[in-house]
């Protein structure tokens, strides 16, 4: 028999669990990787993190809207993100510098996962680490790939 | 292209304080050092738990690597610390009460003991320098007995033999009561370090979460960075701290094996500890060590010269290699301040600040220079304002409607 409150699915895991970076875990490891996290709550227009800072970790949107600008010209959005979206996770593998702005269009909840914990995930839990590293890398390959081709459309196009 | 930035990068700076934070830092640590003499009795396992939690968080990591549960690792943990203190405690209680029986007898031998060595240094040395000669023996010492008995000047007046063993028995009457009380007194406060080291390495990861949690957001990043950088340098000062102990005691405790002295692993602990207080503490080891030696084997004038090539043997590996290996990424505190530290910990403190003073000091430097390095951004200030404007805006947003064109009030 056990005795204290009956156990409710955390909300937070569900929102997690849509994460394209967490696709691979069971709720378990989930709730591991959820107790590492920092939550944040970002009023409309706030700056969550300056281009030129050290980056030291990833961001998840839970809710709300975020946008990425460049500070020479912040009318011009690179991207806007939405709920299970990501964003600064280079700052996961090294610590160089940020190359935008991330601001908040609208309220937002946001999780942070710091590269500090994450190498302690690494150490502690190699498994579940290894799994959001290999969902990472296809995220930044995928990036790659489209970089590479936006950059060779206009060569193409040209020819 | 990219367009050019209106900002320039920020280049990343080293933790580094100036003037007026290290003033703030010093007046700070001498203000807890003040206030935690009133509450020794809980400053003093709370600080020997946060030393533990550095040093077992490591068994911990490993447990949870072999896939046991935080929550079962940690008890385990806590188990084994608990068993190995309890064992220690088994072991060294009679011995430590014999020592509070007997100390005032002890230190009356032992300060004969060493008044009788620094004669003999001083009429070696006399034979060396001449000058020396001049200079009249040690009150209690033998020279100075005979010196008395040839009429010649000593430093003071010898009490006779009848006295010294009054004033023993009265030592003994006065203050031995006292030390066994005093011991005593202790037991409830220190039964609390296991106590505490679990629940500290339970739940530290979610308490530095929870107070992560009262940071502006602004701060939020560059905060939380500092904080893992000063935790890191914790970690490694004192896991290497207690390395350097375990090798210090080792090298030396081998050699004084071979000196043949009793107990020598037992005073090379003691005196490996002792050196955890920076250069008084390295002197007060090795002079305990040659007392010892001096005291235990009086036949053998040359020994104390021998234990003190060891310690300057020790002391000279402790530089060269165990150092490097072990504290190299230490709290860098200046020589220079750690003496004036020292000085202002035993004037506002006395022994409690003595020995608190350089914990006290690394814990409130890295608040000092994170809060320094903080609020000397400009960039992460504005930013800060930039929110709580924000915020006030939002608070306000509807109440002044219609203030400037209404009815007055």
């Amino acid at each position: 028999m056990r005795f204290g409150l009956p156990q409710t699915t955390n909300p937070r895991l569900q929102l997690l669990k849509n994460v394209v970076l967490f696709k691979d875990l069971s709720m378990r490891e989930l709730a591991m990787v959820n107790s590492m996290m920092h939550e944040r709550r970002y009023i409309a227009d706030e700056v969550i993190f300056d281009e030129g800072e050290e980056g030291q970790g990833l961001f998840l949107v839970l809710s709300g809207r975020v946008k990425i600008t460049l500070p020479a010209n912040i009318d011009q959005v690179l991207i806007e993100l939405g709920p299970g979206a990501f964003f600064g996770e280079v700052a996961l593998l090294d610590s160089s510098i940020r190359t935008a702005q991330a601001r908040a269009i609208e309220d937002s909840q946001i999780v942070a996962l710091f590269r500090t914990e994450f190498y302690s995930l690494l150490d502690t839990h190699s498994a579940i680490a290894s799994r959001i590293s290999f969902q990472l890398a296809k995220v930044l390959a995928a990036r790659l790939r489209q970089a590479v081709l936006t950059t060779a459309r206009p060569h193409h196009e040209a020819a | 292209m990219r367009p050019p930035s209106t900002r320039a990068a920020i280049p990343h700076r080293e933790l580094a304080a100036g003037p007026i934070v290290w003033l703030g830092i010093i007046v700070t640590t001498c203000l807890l050092l003040v206030v935690s003499q009133y509450i020794l009795w809980l400053v003093v396992p709370v600080m020997i738990a946060i030393i533990a939690y550095y040093i077992l968080s490591p068994l911990v990591d490993a447990g949870i690597r072999r896939g046991l549960t935080r929550a079962r690792a940690v008890l385990i943990v806590t188990i084994l610390l608990s068993v190995v203190l309890f064992l220690l405690g088994v072991m060294l209680a009679p011995k430590v009460s014999e020592i509070a029986r007997n100390l005032p007898d002890t230190v009356a031998s032992y300060t004969k003991t060493a008044n009788n060595l620094f004669e003999n240094a001083r009429r070696t040395l006399s034979h060396k320098v001449p000058l020396l000669i001049s200079a009249p023996p040690a009150p209690g010492s033998t020279s100075a007995l005979s010196a008395s008995a040839n009429g010649q000047p000593t430093a003071a007046p010898l009490p006779s033999q009848g006295e010294i063993v009054t004033n023993v028995s009265d030592l003994q009457a006065r203050y031995s009561g006292d030390v066994l009380m005093e011991a005593a007194r202790w037991i409830p406060s220190l039964l609390l370090i296991p106590f505490i080291t679990y629940f500290i390495l339970l739940d530290g990861p979610r308490f530095k979460r929870f107070i992560v949690q009262a940071i502006p957001n602004a701060f939020f990043e560059k905060t939380l960075y500092l904080f893992y950088r000063v935790e890191n340098q914790l970690r490694a000062y004192f896991q290497g701290l207690l390395t350097l102990t375990f090798l210090d005691a080792l090298c030396l405790g081998v050699g004084l094996w071979i000196f043949r002295l009793h107990e020598p692993f037992l005073l090379a602990a003691i005196a490996a500890v002792m050196a955890w207080v920076p250069y008084l503490g390295s002197i007060g080891g090795g002079l305990l060590v040659v007392l010892v030696a001096a005291h235990d084997f009086p036949d053998q004038p040359w020994l104390p010269y021998w234990v003190i090539g060891l310690f300057v043997g020790v002391r000279m590996l402790d530089d060269f290699l165990f150092l490097p290996l072990t504290v190299g990424r230490s709290l860098h505190v200046h020589p220079l301040v750690t003496m004036l530290m020292f000085l202002l910990g035993g004037a506002v403190a006395g022994f409690a600040g003595l020995l608190l003073v350089m914990p006290v000091l690394g814990v409130v430097m890295v608040a000092g220079q994170i809060i320094g390095e903080l609020l000397t951004d400009e960039r992460i200030l504005a930013r800060h304002r930039h929110a709580q404007l924000l915020r006030k805006k939002r608070a306000r947003a509807d109440l002044f409607d219609g203030w400037d064109s209404g009815p007055g009030i």
